[in-house]
């Protein structure tokens, strides 16, 4: 019993510090400005806004997943639904907390309600993605209060699900839709995001119910059951359509003579690529979706841990892939200031961001499995 | 309500860059921003070569795409078609800087004229500190400060929003033009109302085929560019196989 006292203290001990560091990296950004990123007049978004994206993405898959049981009917998923609404909540908050300390001017965001602007995609994605935490919040407070058959937990069951499809789209067309730069793809961003969305969604929700399986069990992780065959279809068709419109992404790009991307060609990409192709697209998306169509892989534990970290961390590298190579060319006479095509690194500052955003989240799902019944699953238990 | 427009007459300008000094002067621009700007190219090898240079500045947008993302409307048109920016509504998203076709939103990435700011003297008990020169010069911040820019936008903007070229709207508010089109020596600019058929800037318009930049995303500037410097002569035939 120590042992378990002393690993769970250790453990909230280490989320202490990351959020002590997350909230001196506040205070850092608020006196001296986002000088303290290496983003610059090109790259003016960097790995806070895809941590944003990330975390928003699987929260959105979350969401999605929550509505199996509540709003489709299947019933056996139903002991998931309460802990799969608190994580789509808890991951949006680290993504909400990411895009706060992305925003130059927070201290501003009242404007954001009293001075809306209706033809900007950027207040449409907020907006939606405080509608889902609010709808989320409703179907969470009903299923706690073990009133998931009232009217309020279908109503908000059913408009957390609609936001949670329409939010991905959404933010794709905050890329998708601007005129400086044409290789964000317009509108197939929306329904690429879409995919991510499920496909990062799935990945988060059996990576968390592998370990936790993992640290409640007293057998060894090898002979725990795998997880729902629902999830696990739904991981491989995501993994699949994500997979194929990447494809057509990628013979576009290297196809067409729009100079925006032949620039792109030109992008240094963080890691060595492979045949031309990202490696965190082969590492990221290729291999889990090889692993996930070989059985014996995925009728074992660390298999599908493994398969399913992959698949989520990939998903981190490929947003920021495509978030940062989208702003590596300067436009108009900026090109006078920087370089052709610029390279990027995040500053130890916005990794703090990136570790606060995602500590905040990990404390959230270890404070709603002490305190709010989630399931069985009790990291506290350890 | 007149129509603003700017036309840049290329044969005239000879790229001498008093239209970005101007402006900083005049709306105090801090360092790494540049509200007026230019592009430049060189084509051609020794000796046929060419340098280009194209001026640059907030081309005013009809359907601006940095008004059509901003979240809070912090981005908005004028009356007279000048494009304005409202620093106290502006939440640091950058999404028009992210969203201008032509690059020519910057961000206040820090506190704006650090170096003004200094309290430290450069030579201990011999100079004084660079915000105590400030002072004594009665300016705000920067001792060569333009208290005019206050008049319709905060004098120097703070660090966490965006800037750009505002038409000096306060000193067309006063009748006067831009303070980059008062500075060209080579009466390059040209200001006016383009909805007056009988102003300057339509009149050149109809005498010379202008373009704009990147025309085709439909964003319609209200900036001009007419004509282009070529002294190069060539003798005449029909070329080669």
């Amino acid at each position: 019993m120590n042992e378990k006292k002393t690993g769970y203290g250790i453990w909230m001990g280490g989320l202490g510090i990351c959020l002590m560091g997350g909230l001196y990296t506040t205070i850092k950004l608020f006196q001296e400005g986002h000088t303290l990123f290496h983003a610059n007049d090109v790259i003016v978004w960097s790995l806070p806004l895809s941590i944003y994206i990330f975390l928003a993405l699987s929260s959105s898959g979350l969401a999605m997943l929550s509505a199996l049981p509540t709003l489709f009917g299947i019933q056996r998923l139903e002991a998931s639904s309460k802990r799969l609404v608190f994580l789509a909540m808890a991951t949006l908050c680290g993504g909400f907390l990411a895009i706060s300390l992305e925003l130059g001017n927070m201290g501003k965001m009242l404007y954001f309600i009293l001075s809306p602007n209706l033809a900007s995609p950027i207040w449409w994605m907020g907006a939606i993605y405080t509608a889902e935490l609010i709808f989320l919040g409703i179907k969470f407070q009903c299923l706690h209060k073990g009133q998931e058959t009232s009217f309020s937990s279908k109503i908000a069951g059913t408009l957390s699900f609609i936001c949670a499809l329409l939010a991905p789209m959404i933010l794709g067309t905050v890329f998708g839709m601007t005129e400086a730069r044409a290789i964000y793809f317009g509108p197939m961003l929306s329904i690429f995001y879409l995919t991510m969305a499920l496909y990062s969604g799935t990945a988060l929700f059996i990576l968390y119910t592998m370990v936790c399986r993992t640290l409640e069990s007293d057998q060894p992780a090898s002979n725990a059951p795998p997880i729902d065959a629902v999830f696990h279809r739904l991981f491989t068709y995501s993994a699949a359509a994500v997979v194929i419109i990447t494809l057509l992404k990628t013979a576009v790009e290297w196809s067409t003579v729009v100079p925006e991307f032949v620039t792109l060609r030109s992008f240094s990409h963080p890691f060595t690529p492979l045949f031309g192709v990202p490696m965190e697209v082969v590492v990221g998306l290729f291999l889990p979706l090889i692993l996930l169509m070989i059985r014996p892989i995925q009728k074992s534990t660390n298999g599908v841990l493994i398969t399913a970290l992959l698949a989520w961390i990939g998903s981190l590298a490929i947003h920021t892939r495509l978030l940062i190579a989208g702003q590596s060319y300067p436009v108009g006479p900026k090109a006078e200031h920087y370089p052709e095509v610029l390279a990027y690194l995040p500053s130890a500052w916005e990794w703090m961001v990136a570790l606060f955003a995602i500590s905040l989240m990990l404390l959230l799902y270890t404070l709603g499995e002490r305190y709010l019944k989630l399931g069985s699953c009790r990291v506290d238990k350890l | 309500m007149p129509q603003y427009a700017m036309v840049i007459d290329l044969q005239r300008c000879v790229g001498c860059g008093a239209c970005s000094i101007a402006c900083r002067n005049e709306n105090n621009v801090p360092d790494g921003i540049y509200w007026s700007d230019k592009m430049t190219e060189t084509v051609g090898t020794f000796p046929d070569v060419r340098f280009h240079y194209i001026p640059t500045l907030c081309n005013h947008c009809e359907n601006a795409p940095c008004v059509r993302g901003c979240p809070t409307g912090a981005m908005y048109k004028l009356d007279n078609g000048i494009t304005m920016h409202d620093p106290d509504k502006c939440i640091g998203c950058k999404y028009c800087e992210f969203n201008c076709p032509y690059g020519v939103i910057y961000f206040n990435w820090q506190t704006p004229h650090p170096f003004w700011r200094e309290t430290t003297p450069l030579i201990e008990g011999c100079t004084l500190a660079a915000s105590e020169v400030t002072k004594k010069a009665g300016g705000n911040t920067l001792p060569y400060a333009n208290p005019d820019r206050e008049e319709t936008l905060p004098g120097i903007r703070p660090k966490g929003v965006v800037e750009k070229c505002t038409f000096c709207d306060h000193r067309v508010k006063k009748n006067l033009l831009p303070y980059c089109v008062e500075a060209c020596p080579a009466n390059a600019r040209i200001f006016g109302d383009i909805s007056d058929p009988k102003s300057k800037v339509s009149k050149l318009l109809g005498k010379f085929r202008p373009f704009r930049l990147k025309e085709h995303l439909g964003t319609n500037p209200r900036v001009y560019y007419i004509r282009g410097y070529n002294p190069a002569q060539y003798e005449a035939s029909k070329g080669d196989v």
